[in-house]
């Protein structure tokens, strides 16, 4: 009887997994019937069409706040367009860049569910398009509105396509949240580094990945120039969903490809294991901490936080010419944060260099900087420049605003004249007269009385020196300063410039303190960084420029730092046994 | 009583784990977001809600013979709202400020603790029991805090001799004071008497109630009314004038004060301190029209020495704008924040 039951058990488990098996089987079949698709993807269906109720609120949603870029048509033409780069999206072609789906199909779009990774367009919506114009809505418009305003873009401004059509569209949806990535191991690291050769992905991204490549030839479906992602500043990729270090917004953007621009999908002639490996290898090349953890980002702009204290260490000896050298990479560094010139004209509504990183050092006698900055294209004027280094009114003209006609920023993004490549600092001179909330302009100085000592290095190899008295006033020489100030270093590689400089730190007897910065330790001096891309036509007032920073010299720890902390210690001792003894006395007293 | 309780009891744990969880990064930390504009209310209310829920966590806990000591109770209010001010109010807050604000808590707190001679004496029950030290246990406690707090007060004296750098804070007067009038391209306008000229009815006529009537709407998302669309092609007058005043708008201003003029420009995180944000109820919702032009049409340069300190990079518009362009611009601005401008009546 038992061997019965046990034989009946055998059969019953064989069959069961028989069945198993055979459904294993099956799932295989599927799998390899779905060979056609990519890896990582599957097929999805089509969302149904928002109601009507929907479309017309967005209307009113759209009217508001997207019309002014985006335009009337959503033909991406509207009043604002011309002076942005990117450019907003033209909406007409059915042509979005960041989607879950394969390429060359519409992105993800249901009126109704906002899952998170189901919903591309809702989330570009949410967390804008970050290194764009497109803001992030969140907190500004309710999830409502946001759906509502893309149930009007997707059905009334998408004009040559249509979500809902089953005829013409299908979504090969990349399944993002079954694919587990591979830890970024360093052996991962090196195969992405491998790969990215291989992919030639280097071509346009460049050796070092900071876009460099094949800057200036790229175009976008319009026409309108483009260039390749800097894979250094992950805060500016438009798919980072405000979550810039995440390495599955990279896989997806190689898996998917990015539409309407040159940049295509790898899906098709990449593995899942491969394509993880590269995502991994393009996220270590982000900008890190020098302890290896990501910079932290402030959420209001989406952008690294800014410290607006630029502390320069004391360096004994020589300043070394040599960034390698332990003075140099030892010494923490500072993001400066730079916007473009809009305030005199001629304006830069689209400053290439949108930060710096700075180092400083000191010895006794001498102030070192060291400028990094991103630059995909070096450029060195051809020829003798139209102006003297000291004009300030210089004839660079500010563009007609129409698009399409000659002459607008979209159009001649490619065509400048190339000028140098530049950077410079304005430091206060006699800061310390200043009362205390008063400073220079940003802009080269106020006036006479409140110049400013401005240093200028350009690519043609020059370091000259300036005094500033005012936005529209041509700088002055400086007699002999040039001569005390050394280039120490100067180099363009594979998309980065490095630039150091260095001055005589300045002291009231020997310097001409009329026009000369006196470097004192331990004070904040009034410091402003302006920076030229000479491939994007800056010359004269066409620039980035920073904020206020301060320089600070940190002066060594004083001795009193040792001895009073000890004494005040030693008094907190004698203050705990006066209160203990005197409580001892009153229960005593109470006792008796 | 003991359902009212219970329910606050509820809300402050969650509150708690919940603050405490975006603090620490498990729940993402914009979860519960502080809304643009309504911020100081928004504070105020989220620590009436802690208080609630403090109350009736505190309630809850007697009732079940768990009682909290008052000493403690004090204690970790005061630490509960050092944390709050530090981790959940976002722009971060000086320290000096908080500093001040943490003083004041401390001595609400003290009050409190204080109110009648029984609670007083409930509170400063557990600071004598270690002075006296009858116990092992305080025992211990009594040579732990003789040697800790020594070293804790050189260790901090210690932190504040080391030379290190500390951001200044940079300020900037947010309604200077204005002049009686101002030229601009070669016109004399008296800030007491100008109007904007394009705030008309379709007629062509002056008309505040007109405008005011066709502003967005407060509220999430200030949208507009659905009758009032500046981009309708029959729009006469005010509307007309809107749709122009923002096309300008989008061509020079939202680079440093944003596509939704909350100061979040494209540049405006190289700025420091930020541009205004004039969907905040503290800038323009507070000035007249005319204030407005005289501040954009002479810019951060054009600052009157009064009107210290001069952080501010804003162009003189006069430079790229007529004055018409001008006018139109900010007759925008309070339409797509939906504030009137001030009046002088």
């Amino acid at each position: 009887m038992k061997n019965l039951i046990s034989l009946k058990a055998g059969k019953f488990l064989t069959t069961a997994f028989g069945i198993i098996l055979v459904s294993g089987i099956s799932g295989g079949m599927a799998f390899a019937a779905d060979a056609a698709l990519p890896a990582g993807f599957k097929k999805g269906d089509l969302a149904p069409e928002p109601s009507a109720d929907m479309i017309e609120a967005g209307k009113r949603v759209y009217f508001t706040k997207c019309v002014w870029c985006h335009g009337v048509d959503g033909a991406g033409d509207g009043p604002g367009a011309d002076r942005l780069w990117p450019r907003p999206r033209n909406f007409n072609q059915g042509t979005f860049k960041i989607r879950h789906t394969a390429s060359g199909e519409l992105p993800l779009f249901d009126a109704k569910k906002p899952v998170p990774g189901q919903n591309d367009l809702f989330e570009t919506v949410t967390h804008g398009l970050p290194g764009s114009a497109m803001p992030s809505w969140e907190g500004i418009l309710t999830e409502e509105q946001r759906l509502q305003v893309l149930s009007f873009v997707t059905t009334q401004l998408v004009k040559d396509r249509k979500f809902t059509d089953k005829q013409s569209e299908s979504q090969t949806i990349l399944q993002l949240n079954d694919l587990k990535p591979i830890p970024a191991s360093e052996e991962s690291l090196k195969k992405g580094a491998e790969l990215i050769v291989e992919k030639k992905c280097i071509e346009c991204h460049g050796v070092e990945g900071r876009g460099d490549g094949n800057a200036f030839n790229l175009k976008d479906d319009w026409g309108f120039s483009i260039q390749p992602a800097n894979w250094h500043k992950c805060w500016n990729f438009r798919g980072s969903r405000q979550d810039p270090y995440n390495v599955k917004n990279i896989f997806r953007t190689f898996s998917t490809g990015v539409n309407g621009t040159p940049m295509p999908s790898f899906a098709d002639n990449s593995t899942v294991e491969e394509r993880w490996h590269i995502a991994n290898f393009v996220n270590s090349l982000c900008e890190r901490e020098a302890d290896g953890t990501p910079l932290s980002i402030d959420p209001l702009s989406d952008k690294p936080k800014v410290n607006f204290v630029l502390s320069s260490g004391v360096v004994e000896g020589e300043i070394s010419a040599d960034p390698e050298n332990e003075m140099w990479t030892k010494r923490a560094r500072r993001i400066i944060a730079m916007g473009g010139q809009i305030t005199h004209k001629p304006r830069n509504f689209v400053n290439r260099i949108d930060d710096i990183w700075m180092k400083s050092v000191y010895n006794e006698t001498h102030i070192a900087f060291m400028f990094q900055w991103d630059d995909r294209t070096k450029s060195v004027a051809e020829g003798k420049l139209p102006w003297p280094p000291t004009s300030v009114n210089i004839d660079v003209k500010e563009q007609d605003p129409k698009t399409g006609e000659e002459g607008s920023i979209a159009m001649h993004q490619n065509n400048y004249t190339v000028y140098n490549d530049a950077v410079a600092m304005e430091t206060a001179v006699k800061w310390k007269d200043l009362p205390a909330p008063i400073k220079p302009r940003y802009l080269f100085g106020s006036n006479e009385q409140f110049p400013v000592d401005i240093m200028k290095w350009e690519a043609d190899g020059s370091l000259r020196a300036f005094k500033g008295t005012g936005w529209d006033k041509d700088f002055e020489e400086r007699d002999n300063y040039e001569e005390s100030s050394k280039l120490l270093f100067s180099e363009w590689k594979n998309g980065r410039w490095t630039v150091i400089i260095q001055r005589p730190m300045g002291n009231k007897k020997d310097q001409d303190y009329d026009e000369d910065t006196f470097f004192e330790m331990g004070q904040y001096i009034p410091t402003v960084f302006f920076a030229w891309d000479g491939h994007n036509g800056d010359a004269g007032r066409k620039m980035a420029v920073s904020a206020f920073y301060y320089t600070f010299l940190e002066p060594p720890t004083p001795k009193e730092a040792y001895i009073y902390p000890v004494v005040i210690a030693f008094g907190v001792v004698l203050l705990e046994g006066w209160i203990l003894t005197r409580r001892a006395n009153k229960r005593k007293a109470k006792k008796a | 009583m003991k359902a009212l309780m219970s329910v606050a009891a509820i809300i402050g744990a969650a509150g708690i784990l919940l603050l405490a969880g975006m603090t620490v990064g498990i729940v993402p930390s914009n979860t519960v977001r502080l809304i643009e504009g309504y911020m100081p209310v928004q504070v105020i209310a989220e620590l009436t809600l802690f208080v609630a829920g403090f109350t009736g966590i505190s309630y809850m806990m007697s009732a079940m013979g768990m009682a909290f000591p008052r000493f403690w109770q004090g204690i970790l209010f005061w630490a509960f709202l050092l944390i709050y001010l530090k981790f959940r109010v976002y722009p971060p807050i000086p320290f000096s400020v908080r500093a001040m604000y943490g003083t004041i808590s401390l001595v609400a707190i003290f009050m409190w603790v204080s109110a009648n001679e029984e609670d007083w004496n409930k509170f400063k029950q557990p600071i004598m029991n270690v002075l006296d030290a009858k116990t092992g246990g305080t025992k211990f406690l009594r040579i732990a805090y003789l040697v800790i707090i020594p070293i804790l007060i050189g260790g901090f004296s210690y932190n504040a001799m080391v030379p290190k750098s500390e951001e200044p804070i940079e300020l900037r007067t947010v309604h200077p004071a204005p002049p009686a009038s101002t030229k601009v391209h070669g016109k004399t306008y008296t800030l007491q008497t100008s109007q904007n000229p394009y705030r008309v009815n379709p007629e062509g006529k002056y008309d505040q109630e007109y405008s005011n009537s066709n502003i967005v709407e407060q509220g999430m998302g200030r949208l507009m009314k659905p009758t009032s669309n500046p981009w309708d092609k029959d729009a006469q007058g005010y509307l007309k004038y809107v749709r122009e005043g923002g096309e300008i708008f989008y061509q020079n201003c939202h680079f440093c004060h944003g596509d939704n003029l909350n100061g979040r420009g494209l540049h405006a995180f190289a700025f420091n301190p930020i541009p205004a944000n004039f969907t905040d109820p503290g800038t323009i919702a507070q000035l007249q029209e005319t204030f407005i032009f005289w501040r954009v049409s002479k810019g951060g340069i054009g600052l009157p020495n009064e009107g210290f300190p001069w952080a501010s990079v804003m162009p003189p518009w006069e430079q790229h704008l007529t004055v018409d362009e001008i006018w139109k611009v900010i007759l925008f601005e309070y339409w797509h924040t939906g504030y009137y401008p001030r009046t002088w009546d």
